[in-house]
C-alpha cells in the first residue's frame, strides 16, 4: 500500500514531461510528451541522416580514388577490347562521384571547379555533358509525355505509373538484363490490359498511349538499360563488327544481290539504306530504332524494284539487306538488336511491318555470323584465303571490282568524266592551235595584200607620170643579170684594140 | 502465342510462308491481297510482308504474311522467321519433286519446334502446268493428312484456290486461338489476382507503386 502510495506521489512529477510543456509525459520516451518526442526525434533523425551521407560520400570518394590508381597500374600497358569497358566503368562512377558532391559542395564554388579534381582522369567534362543532354532530352520526353495525357481522362494516374516505374527502374539496374526486361514486358502488359478495359476495346487508341508510354519510359531509362554491363552486349558488338571488317571483300556476285548499282538512282538507294542503318544507334525509343530499319528496308525494295522491275518478294530481299549490313557495318549492332527485343512492345515485334523488318536484320547478323564458304558459294580454301587476306576477289578482274562497291561505281563515272574532260582539253587545244595558224594565215594574207596593192600602185603612176617606166622592169632584167650590170664601168673604158697593119 | 487474340474483337495472326525458290510463294501471295499476277505496272513496292484484313463470321482478322528467302543458304534462319507465327503456308510446285521434299523437311522442323500450336497448310502451286506434274495428288495428300495438315491445289496465274486456302487456314486459327482463350480464361482469375502491379482506376485515386512487376502468375 505504502510504495503505490509513494509511486503515485512521486508520479505526480514525474508523469510530466521533462520539456515542461504541460502535457503528460512517457518512459517509452524518454520521459517526454508524445508532441515533444517527436519534434526530438525528428531533429536526431535527421542529424543522423546527414551524418550517413557524409559517410557515404567519404567511402565513395575513397573507393574511387583506390579505384584509380588501381585502374592506372591495371590497365594501362595491355590495351584490350574492355578498356573502352572500363573506362566507361570510371566514367559512370566520376560522374556518379561528381553527382553526390554537388549536393555537398557548398554554391559559392564556381561550376569549372567542381570538375578539377576529376581532371586527373577519364576525362569528366564530356560524361557530365552526356548525363546533363540526356537528364535535358528526358525531361523533354517527360513534358512531351504530359501534354499527350492531360486530354485523356486517366492521363494523371497513367503518368503516375509510369514514372513510378521508371523510378523503381533505377535501382534494378544491377539485376540481369533478362529480368529488366521482364519487368518493362510485364508493365507493358499490365497497362495495356487496363487500357484495353477502359477504352471497351479499341486497339488504336491504347497502342497511340502504349506507344507514349514506351517513348517516354525508355528516354528516361536508355542510359541504365542499353548494353547494361550485366550482359556480355558489347562484347558481342566488338566481335561482330571485327566479323563484319573482315568480311570486306564479299560481293554482290557472290550474294546474288539483285541489285545494280551502275544504275544511278539505285546507287542512291543504297547509301541512303545504309545511311539508315547507321542512324539506328542513334536514336532512344526502342520504336524510333525499328524505324530506322523499316526506312533502310524500303530504300533496299526501292533498288530492287528499280534493278529488277518487279515487286521484291524476300528471296531478293534477304540477301541485300545482309550486303547492306556488310556494308554498313552498323556501330553497337547486337546491342541495339537486343535492346529493341528486350524492351519494344512486343505486339510490334510480333505482327507489324516494323517487326518483319527486324526479323530481317536478326536474320542478316545470324547470316553472317555463321558465314561461311559454302553460303557464298565458294570453296573452303577460297573462303579461307579470302578471310585471312592472302588473297582478293578484285585483284583477278579489276572490272568485276568496280561494280561490287557503292563507292567503285560512282568512281567509274567519275574516271569517264574524267576521260571526256581530257578529250575536250585536246579538242580545245587544237582549235586553238588552228585558230593561232588562221590568224597568222590572216596576217599573212594581208600583207600580201597590201604588197600586192603596193605593187600595184607603184607600177600604176610610174606608166602615167614617168616615161621610164621600163626602169622598174628594166632594174628587174638588171637584177636578174646583175653579173652584167657589174660591167656598167666597162662602157666608159677605151674601146678595144682593133689590129693594125705595118707592113704591107 | 500471345499474338492469337485480344478480348475476342480482333485477331492478329502472322502466317509464315514457307518453301524452295521458285515455287510462287511471293506470287501467290500478290495474287491473295493484290490480286495481281506478273503484273508490268507493278504498284506495290514489295511482296515480302503483305497484311490483309478479313472479316469471318463478323470477327475482324488481321492477317499478316511473311515471306521468307526460299534459297538453301538460308534454310538455318528459318526459326528465327516462324518464330511466334500462328500458321504456315508450305508451298511446293507440283512439276518439281524436290520442292515437295523441302516442304517435307519444313514440316517436321516446324513440328519439333512449335508442336501443334502452329496450323500448317501445305500447298501445291502451279496446277495449270497439271502436264508436267512431278507430284501425285494422292501421295501429297495422304502425306498433308498424315502430320495432320491440310493440303491444297493452287495456281497463282488462274487464280486458283487461294482464297479458299487462306480463308481456311484463318477460320482454323481462330479455332486454336478461341481454344486457347478458353484455357486462359481458366487461368485468368488466379493469374489477375496474383498480378496487382499495375491499376488504372478512374473513380478510387491510388498511386500504386509498380513493384509487383516480379509476381508474374
Amino acid at each position: 500500500m505504502t510504495t503505490q502510495r509513494r509511486g503515485i506521489h512521486l508520479d505526480q512529477s514525474e508523469l510530466l514531461c521533462k520539456k515542461g510543456c504541460g502535457f503528460y509525459g512517457n518512459t517509452g520516451w524518454q520521459g517526454l510528451c508524445s508532441k515533444c518526442w517527436r519534434e526530438e526525434n525528428q531533429k536526431e533523425k535527421q542529424k543522423q541522416i546527414q551524418e550517413d551521407w557524409a559517410l557515404a560520400e567519404r567511402l565513395q570518394r575513397e573507393e574511387e580514388e583506390a579505384y584509380s590508381r588501381h585502374q592506372k597500374a591495371q590497365t594501362q600497358p595491355t590495351i584490350t577490347p574492355f578498356s573502352k569497358f572500363e573506362e566507361r566503368k570510371t566514367k559512370e562512377k566520376s560522374s556518379k562521384v561528381n553527382t553526390v558532391t554537388k549536393f555537398f559542395t557548398p554554391s559559392t564554388k564556381t561550376p569549372p571547379k567542381k570538375d578539377t579534381p576529376f581532371d586527373a582522369h577519364s576525362s569528366p567534362s564530356p560524361s557530365s555533358s552526356t548525363s546533363r543532354h540526356s537528364s535535358v532530352g528526358s525531361d523533354y520526353a517527360t513534358r512531351e509525355f504530359i501534354d499527350f495525357l492531360k486530354p485523356l481522362k486517366s492521363g494523371r494516374e497513367i503518368f503516375k505509373q509510369c514514372r513510378a516505374f521508371t523510378e523503381s527502374m533505377v535501382y534494378k539496374r544491377d539485376m540481369g538484363a533478362d529480368e529488366l526486361s521482364e519487368c518493362v514486358q510485364d508493365f507493358y502488359q499490365n497497362l495495356s490490359d487496363r487500357l484495353h478495359t477502359q477504352f471497351k476495346g479499341s486497339s488504336d487508341h491504347v497502342e497511340s498511349v502504349m506507344d507514349e508510354v514506351e517513348k517516354y519510359m525508355m528516354t528516361r531509362l536508355y542510359k541504365d538499360v542499353f548494353c547494361p554491363e550485366t550482359t556480355d552486349d558489347e562484347r558481342k558488338d566488338l566481335a561482330i563488327q571485327k566479323r563484319i571488317r573482315a568480311l570486306h571483300w564479299v560481293t554482290i556476285e557472290m550474294l546474288c544481290v539483285p541489285v545494280d548499282e551502275e544504275i544511278a538512282e539505285v546507287s542512291d538507294s543504297v547509301v541512303k539504306a545504309i545511311t539508315d542503318v547507321i542512324e539506328m544507334d542513334s536514336k532512344c525509343v526502342p520504336k524510333e530504332k525499328l524505324a530506322c530499319i523499316t526506312r533502310c528496308s524500303k530504300h533496299i525494295f526501292n533498288a530492287i524494284k528499280i534493278s529488277k522491275k518487279e515487286a521484291a518478294s524476300a528471296d531478293d530481299f534477304l540477301p541485300t539487306l545482309i550486303y547492306i549490313v556488310l556494308k554498313a557495318n552498323p556501330p553497337r549492332l547486337q546491342s541495339n538488336i537486343q535492346y529493341i527485343t528486350r524492351f519494344s512492345n512486343p505486339s510490334r515485334l510480333m505482327t507489324g511491318e516494323d517487326g518483319y523488318y527486324f526479323t530481317n536484320m536478326c536474320c542478316a547478323v545470324a547470316f553472317i555470323e555463321k558465314l561461311d564458304g559454302q553460303s557464298l558459294n565458294l570453296s573452303s580454301e577460297e573462303f579461307d584465303l579470302y578471310m585471312s587476306g592472302q588473297a582478293s576477289p578484285h585483284w583477278p578482274q579489276s572490272s568485276g571490282a568496280s561494280s561490287c562497291s557503292p563507292g567503285s561505281a560512282t568512281l567509274s563515272q567519275v574516271h569517264k568524266r574524267l576521260d571526256v574532260l581530257t578529250g575536250l582539253g585536246e579538242r580545245q587545244e587544237r582549235v586553238m592551235e588552228k585558230a593561232r595558224q588562221l590568224e597568222s594565215d590572216l596576217i599573212d594574207w594581208t600583207d600580201e595584200v597590201e604588197q600586192k596593192v603596193q605593187s600595184v600602185l607603184e607600177s600604176i603612176p610610174a606608166e602615167t607620170q614617168n616615161p621610164t617606166a621600163t626602169t622598174a622592169s628594166g632594174t628587174t632584167s638588171a637584177a636578174s643579170s646583175a653579173i652584167d650590170s657589174d660591167n656598167v664601168e666597162n662602157e666608159h673604158l677605151p674601146p678595144p684594140l682593133l689590129p693594125q697593119v705595118f707592113a704591107g | 502465342m500471345a499474338a492469337g487474340g485480344t478480348g475476342g474483337k480482333t485477331y492478329s495472326f502472322k502466317v509464315v510462308l514457307l518453301g524452295e525458290g521458285c515455287v510462287g510463294k511471293t506470287s501467290l501471295v500478290l495474287r491473295y491481297c493484290e490480286n495481281k499476277f506478273n503484273d508490268k505496272h507493278i504498284t506495290t513496292l514489295q511482296a515480302s510482308f503483305l497484311t490483309k484484313k478479313l472479316n469471318i463470321t463478323g470477327k475482324r482478322v488481321n492477317l499478316a504474311i511473311w515471306d521468307t528467302a526460299g534459297q538453301e543458304r538460308f534454310h538455318a534462319l528459318g526459326p528465327i522467321y516462324y518464330r511466334d507465327s500462328n500458321g504456315a503456308v508450305l508451298v511446293y510446285d507440283v512439276t518439281d519433286e524436290d520442292s515437295f521434299q523441302k516442304v517435307k523437311n519444313w514440316v517436321k522442323e516446324l513440328r519439333k519446334m512449335l508442336g501443334n500450336d502452329i496450323c500448317l497448310c501445305i500447298v501445291g502451286n502451279k496446277i495449270d502446268l497439271d502436264k508436267d506434274r512431278h507430284v501425285s495428288v494422292e501421295e501429297a495428300e495422304s502425306y498433308a493428312e498424315s502430320v495432320g495438315a491440310k493440303h491444297y491445289h493452287t495456281s497463282a496465274k488462274l487464280n486458283k484456290g487461294i482464297e479458299e486456302l487462306f480463308l481456311d487456314l484463318c477460320k482454323r486459327m481462330m479455332e486454336t486461338a478461341q481454344a486457347e482463350e478458353r484455357l486462359k480464361g481458366n487461368g485468368a482469375s488466379q493469374s489477375a489476382s496474383s498480378r496487382r502491379g499495375v491499376q488504372i482506376v478512374d473513380d478510387e485515386p491510388q498511386a500504386t507503386p509498380a513493384g509487383g512487376c516480379c509476381s508474374s502468375g
